[in-house]
């Protein structure tokens, strides 16, 4: 049979990984997931957090606050400026002298202009109240002002305000744009000759705002303490309300709060539920608030980012794991597994050998079986016994299922009978192929005999001519030993080859001890002499015969061989009017006790046979 | 020549022969199922260590088997008689033959060769429990 075969497709039969092995693939990936998942939603909950905080306690007020304080600075410096002009003895000569002072017309008229092109404001001008007339930087205008016309509403009204500087957000007819006005008192602030003053185009710093924009949805606005939107990074929102974006009471907390010098921030949610953080300030310069919005959403819209690349890593992490896993569990499954599989194949070749090998013991215990209803068939009948005794018994046990011992018994007449008892050499299967011989050859030489002697002589040559046919196979050298009792009439005529034959009378054992050689062996002498015993039978006499089975099983203390005395003592001790089938009993219980758990050594065969 | 060493089993004896020493033992049971297949390497080896034995040695034998079955002792006989042989041809051999006084089977068995043999055979029983030390 070809065991490579087999064992090299075991492998593929069984597999690398068993479910088990997926299983715990599957269930350490779950865990890794988990973690995974557990550890981002924790990253991501703290960042948020963080990040929220961080805004609302320093980017919102950080911005809302820098905002401030550019438009503050803003308006500051225009105020200064504004200020400056308005010290200027230039303007104010002019200014009070209502544009006749032409000398200090022309230093204020070149001032102005200075300072409305070279810096940073949309225009620069100067108003004499005793002129009623307006200037700007550009020298060819010069506007009338009227007390009737509500556009120049803002230059009596700052001569009324009794306030050095004051701001107005406007509408320029020249410009048509809107400006933020600083405009500043000339002269004595209680008798003032005029209003000097820069403008601050709100689209400027409108720009700032957007170029400051925060977020994609984010809004900063300049609100008015009406709620009025005047600057807004998107030039959509100048002029609204913040009503129309805010709730009532954020409006109300914003315009309320008059403790604003530092940002304040809060949150809210607007019409559609998105979370809104808010922030605002007072701005110094002005009483208007800075008001900057964002979506909460956006705020954190960096988080998203965060969200998808810890997915994307989550992912990774899993298919390296499960990779990681998968070959660890390879490396680890493969040789385990193999070994296994190795181990299984083994055992099923054992357990096929082991099968084939019952199989072939079936056929030959079969056979022996066979074997033995034929040695058995051959051996004496109950009825033949009881033709030549009055009783008798027979321990008939081969070592194996048939054997070398075997007995044959012949009944000549009424008076006359043979009795042969034989142990051929080996047993099982050779033995009893041996006893078939002799058994053959006993029945050839029944009707033909003179004396015991003579038979066992004969059984000699025939056995030796029948086996030893060769000379040249030395190798094989068998023979028997055997008792061979010739009973005629009363009288008993005993020949034995290493069987001698025990006669109890009155509780004395005999012992007839024949020759002390085995016949039909090569060294057995082809025509060897062989002595005759006697034995006249009477009433109560038993006769027993054994092969050296029976006397040479090992047992008791010391493993020896049970003896030839223990058989004599055995026969000894039986009660007169024992029956043999009684008799029988005792020696098999005596063997047994002997042996104890020892396994048979040879075959055993004992006979008892009680006459007339 | 080397010796001849081959172990004892419960149905076969330990074989010791040194030829070095001109000693060769037999002891433990023997009944083999198949006498002939066991005893046949030793007849080999005898024949071999006695062709080549010289005059004057001296070969001493022990033997201590408390049980031989029927085949092994037809074995046992065609042994002795290479012995017997090499005793006729002038050489020494001396055999022993140790039992077990309790043992009458052993007994009996030395006794049968015995009687069948001219060369030196000597049946010594041994006490209970006693070993065959120091021979």
């Amino acid at each position: 049979m070809d065991n490579s075969r087999p064992i090299a497709s075991s492998g593929k039969r069984l597999g690398l990984y068993d479910n088990g092995t997926i299983r715990v693939v599957f269930f350490a990936c779950c865990i890794i997931v988990l973690a995974v998942v557990l550890t981002s939603s924790i990253s991501y909950s703290i960042t948020k957090n963080a990040m929220v905080d961080k805004l609302k306690n320093r980017d919102m007020p950080y911005l809302v606050q820098s905002m401030k304080e550019k438009i503050d600075g803003r308006i500051e410096r225009a105020r200064e400026t504004s200020l400056l002009l308005a010290k200027d003895q230039a303007v104010l000569a002019w200014v009070s002298s209502g544009g006749q002072d032409y000398a200090a017309g022309k230093m204020a008229q070149a001032k102005l202009s200075d300072i409305g092109k070279n810096y940073d404001y949309a225009k620069s001008f100067l108003a004499s109240a005793a002129a009623n007339q307006y200037w700007t930087e550009d020298a060819n205008t010069v506007l009338d002002l009227s007390r009737n016309n509500p556009l120049d509403a803002w230059f009596y009204n700052a001569l009324q305000s009794g306030q050095k500087v004051s701001l107005n957000i406007d509408y320029d007819r020249i410009y048509k744009s809107t400006f933020v006005y600083v405009n500043v008192l000339a002269g004595d602030v209680c008798q003032p000759v005029g209003v000097a003053g820069v403008a601050l185009s709100l689209k400027d710093i409108a720009k700032e705002f957007s170029t400051d924009k925060f977020g994609e949805n984010s809004n900063l606005w300049l609100v008015d303490n009406q709620g009025q939107i005047h600057l807004a990074d998107n030039l959509e929102y100048i002029g609204r309300s913040v009503s129309e974006f805010l709730p009532a009471d954020v409006i109300q907390q914003i315009l309320g709060d008059m403790d604003n010098a530092k940002p304040k921030v809060l949150e809210y949610k607007d019409s559609q539920g998105q979370t809104m953080d808010l922030a605002y300030q007072s701005t110094v310069t002005t009483d208007w608030k800075l008001v900057f919005q964002i979506p909460r959403q956006e705020s954190i819209s960096i988080l998203d980012s965060i969200k998808i690349n810890a997915m994307i890593a989550s992912v990774i992490t899993i298919l390296l794991m499960v990779f990681i896993f998968y070959f660890i569990s390879y490396k680890i499954a493969n040789p385990f597994k193999r070994a296994l599989a190795l181990a299984e194949e083994m055992e099923n070749q054992v357990k096929l050998r082991t099968h084939e090998l019952a199989e072939k013991n079936q056929n030959i215990m079969d056979s022996i079986d066979y074997a033995k209803r034929l040695q058995e068939a051959v051996l004496p009948s109950p009825n033949e016994w009881t033709a030549i005794c009055r009783d008798y018994f027979v321990l008939w046990r081969p070592r194996d299922t048939v054997g070398g011992d075997f007995y044959w018994i012949r009944s000549l007449n009424a008076t006359d009978s043979l009795i042969v008892l034989g142990d051929c050499t080996g047993h099982g299967v050779p033995g009893a192929l041996m006893t078939m011989l002799v058994h053959s050859i006993l029945n050839n030489m029944a009707d033909n005999f003179e004396s015991a002697g003579q038979m066992l002589e004969e059984l000699n040559r025939r056995v030796q001519a029948t086996l030893h046919r060769k000379a040249e196979n030395k190798v094989s050298d068998d023979g028997l030993d055997v008792a061979i009792c010739y009973i005629k009439d009363r009288r008993l005529e005993f020949a034995g080859a290493k069987i001698p034959l025990y006669i109890k009378r009155d509780g004395q054992v005999h012992v007839l001890k024949g020759d002390n050689r085995s016949i039909g062996y090569r060294r057995s002498k082809i025509d060897m002499d062989v002595s005759c015993h006697f034995w006249d039978i009477e009433a109560g006499d038993s006769l027993y015969l054994t092969t050296d089975g029976y006397i040479d099983q090992n047992g008791g203390t010391k493993d020896y061989p049970m003896g030839r005395k223990a058989f004599v003592e055995c026969i000894a001790k039986m009660a007169p009017d024992t029956s043999l089938r009684q008799q029988q009993a005792s020696f098999e219980h005596t063997l047994k006790a002997y042996m104890g758990a020892e396994p048979q050594r040879d075959d055993i065969t004992v006979i008892g046979l009680a006459f007339q | 020549m080397d010796d001849l060493f081959i172990a004892q089993t419960k149905s076969t004896p330990n074989i010791l022969f040194e030829p070095q020493k001109a000693k060769l033992s037999i002891e433990g049971q023997s009944y083999p199922e198949n006498a002939f297949k066991f005893y046949e390497p030793i007849f080999v080896w005898m024949d071999e260590y006695l062709a080549q034995l010289k005059e004057d040695a001296v070969l001493e034998i022990y033997f201590h088997m408390p049980y031989i079955n029927t085949s092994s002792s037809k074995c046992m006989m065609m042994l002795f008689e290479k012995l017997e042989e090499a005793h006729e041809a002038g050489k020494t051999v001396n055999i022993r033959w140790y039992y077990d006084q309790d043992n009458e089977i052993a007994l009996d068995c030395a006794e049968e060769f015995k009687e069948d043999l001219t060369v030196p055979f000597e049946i010594i029983p041994l006490a209970d429990e006693a070993t065959k030390d120091g021979q």
